[in-house]
């Protein structure tokens, strides 16, 4: 099956199985190797990826429903202020140890920042819900998200340009 | 195992009115994805539903709320309409799976896997949902009550799928609502009980009363028996022994993995107590 997306700001197009998943697509054909693959059941977040904007476990999309389709991954998000926001937080916290599932945290992370924003570690703990850390713990990843969320506030002037993703 | 995509919902009926042999919907994935991962669906054909624009997407009539099948849990979260008509099933979904699921798991899927912890199904039972059927050659719509006939079973013709589901548009005014599901965690957790329930209450009198529950059938289902005896009771009259023994009847909770019996069957005591009992907050 031949499909046509936009990867990472990219149209590009692809011959494969239907049902082939995102994930093994991202990884295989496209050698974006920052998306993991955790538990391959959609329990973990370790591959998450925006897909039209919203963070879906690529484990569980498949070529056929990425026509027409916006994927971004964490490659792209790194690059992003945003992003960039988040793994300089996350450095200044010591929020990461082994690192296998932070490419997940990263991307749940910077939606939650670019569709809500709020410093309210309810919030966070909820849109951080979808991804698992097996090495320590989440207070620091909470404690990571917060000080982006407020840094994001008091640099809004910096950050005003950016549109958020589609 | 076969993949088809058809391109239009005429072509759709059409496929499946004349194909034989297994079939599965592939509409999110979140389940069948996992289904083949593990060998439990090997062959048959895959029908690819998600990108059909008629099954998808939340709009209302006259009378009614209406979610196409393939709408995704986060249309149903993020949705103005719903935020207004109906926001006590809005925000009983709020913690559906987690929030990656809910981006790619459909309203239809949840109910057509037909799970006995559907999340979905008590809060559309108690809220009077039907469902828009339709195949090739007929449409008919019908009460989710009267959808399932057993474990994972339903009078779904082998033609025929789930093109909408119906909410009345008052089905939550003037209620006192509840919603409970017991799971092992807060995230992605599949329910142990689920208890939904609405309640009107004047003067102490109970003078409306839905009660369903998930997790402790052969598929979730309206509590016809304990709505029977409590409608037009004074609350004070109550009697919880009573509600025990009726609940004996209506209830066949198993043990497995997740949960025993005996456990479920307190619990859910518990929370229909908890619900009867809660103060009216509307």
């Amino acid at each position: 099956m031949k499909v046509n997306f936009n990867l990472n700001n990219k149209k590009v197009s692809i011959d494969v199985d239907p049902m082939k998943r995102l994930l093994d697509i991202l990884r295989e054909d496209f050698g974006l190797l920052g998306t993991k693959e955790g538990c391959g059941e959609g329990e973990c977040g370790a591959c998450t990826v925006l897909m039209d904007g919203k963070p879906v476990t690529s484990c569980l999309v498949n070529a056929c429903h990425l026509e027409g389709k916006t994927i971004l991954t964490v490659e792209a998000i790194a690059k992003e202020p945003i992003g960039k926001l988040l793994i300089d937080c996350f450095d200044e916290t010591n929020a990461v140890q082994c690192g296998f599932c932070f490419p997940g945290f990263l991307v749940s992370s910077y939606y939650f920042l670019i569709s809500d924003g709020e410093q309210n570690l309810d919030k966070i703990k909820e849109a951080l819900s979808g991804n698992i850390c097996r090495c320590t713990g989440y207070q620091k990843i909470f404690e990571s998200v917060m000080l982006a969320c407020k840094k994001k506030q008091l640099y809004s002037h910096r950050f005003s340009l950016i549109h958020p993703v589609r | 195992m076969e993949f088809i995509k058809p391109n239009t919902l005429k072509e759709l009926l059409e496929i499946i009115s004349t194909i034989t042999g297994e079939k599965y919907y592939f509409a999110g994935g979140t389940d069948i994805n996992i289904q083949i991962k593990k060998d439990i669906i090997r062959n048959g054909k895959i029908i690819f539903i998600n990108h059909i624009k008629e099954l998808n997407g939340i709009k209302e009539d006259e009378n009614y709320i209406l979610i196409g099948s393939t709408t995704t849990f986060r249309q149903i979260i993020e949705s103005k309409l719903l935020n207004d008509k109906l926001p006590f099933f809005q925000k009983s979904l709020n913690n559906f799976a987690s929030p990656l699921i809910q981006s790619q798991a459909t309203i239809g899927g949840n109910i057509a896997n037909g799970s006995p912890t559907a999340d979905v199904v008590p809060l559309l039972l108690v809220l009077d949902g039907k469902l828009e059927l339709i195949s090739n050659s007929m449409n008919r719509t019908i009460n989710l009550k009267d959808f399932f006939t057993g474990y994972k079973k339903f009078i779904l013709k082998p033609d025929e799928i789930i093109k909408s589901i119906f909410i009345p548009q008052n089905a939550e005014n003037g209620f006192d609502t509840f919603y409970e599901k017991i799971g092992s965690r807060k995230a992605l957790s599949i329910a142990k009980i689920a208890v939904a329930g609405l309640k009107k209450v004047v003067n102490n009198e109970i003078n409306e009363i839905k009660i369903a529950v998930g997790s402790l059938n052969e598929y979730p289902r309206r509590l016809d028996l304990i709505e029977d005896y409590l409608l037009n009771k004074d609350l004070k009259d109550i009697d919880f022994k009573k509600i025990r023994i009726i609940l004996k009847e209506e209830i066949t909770p198993i043990t497995d993995l997740r949960s025993d019996k005996d456990y479920r069957f307190e619990v859910c005591l518990n929370l229909i107590k908890k619900f009867l009992l809660k103060p009216d907050s509307g």
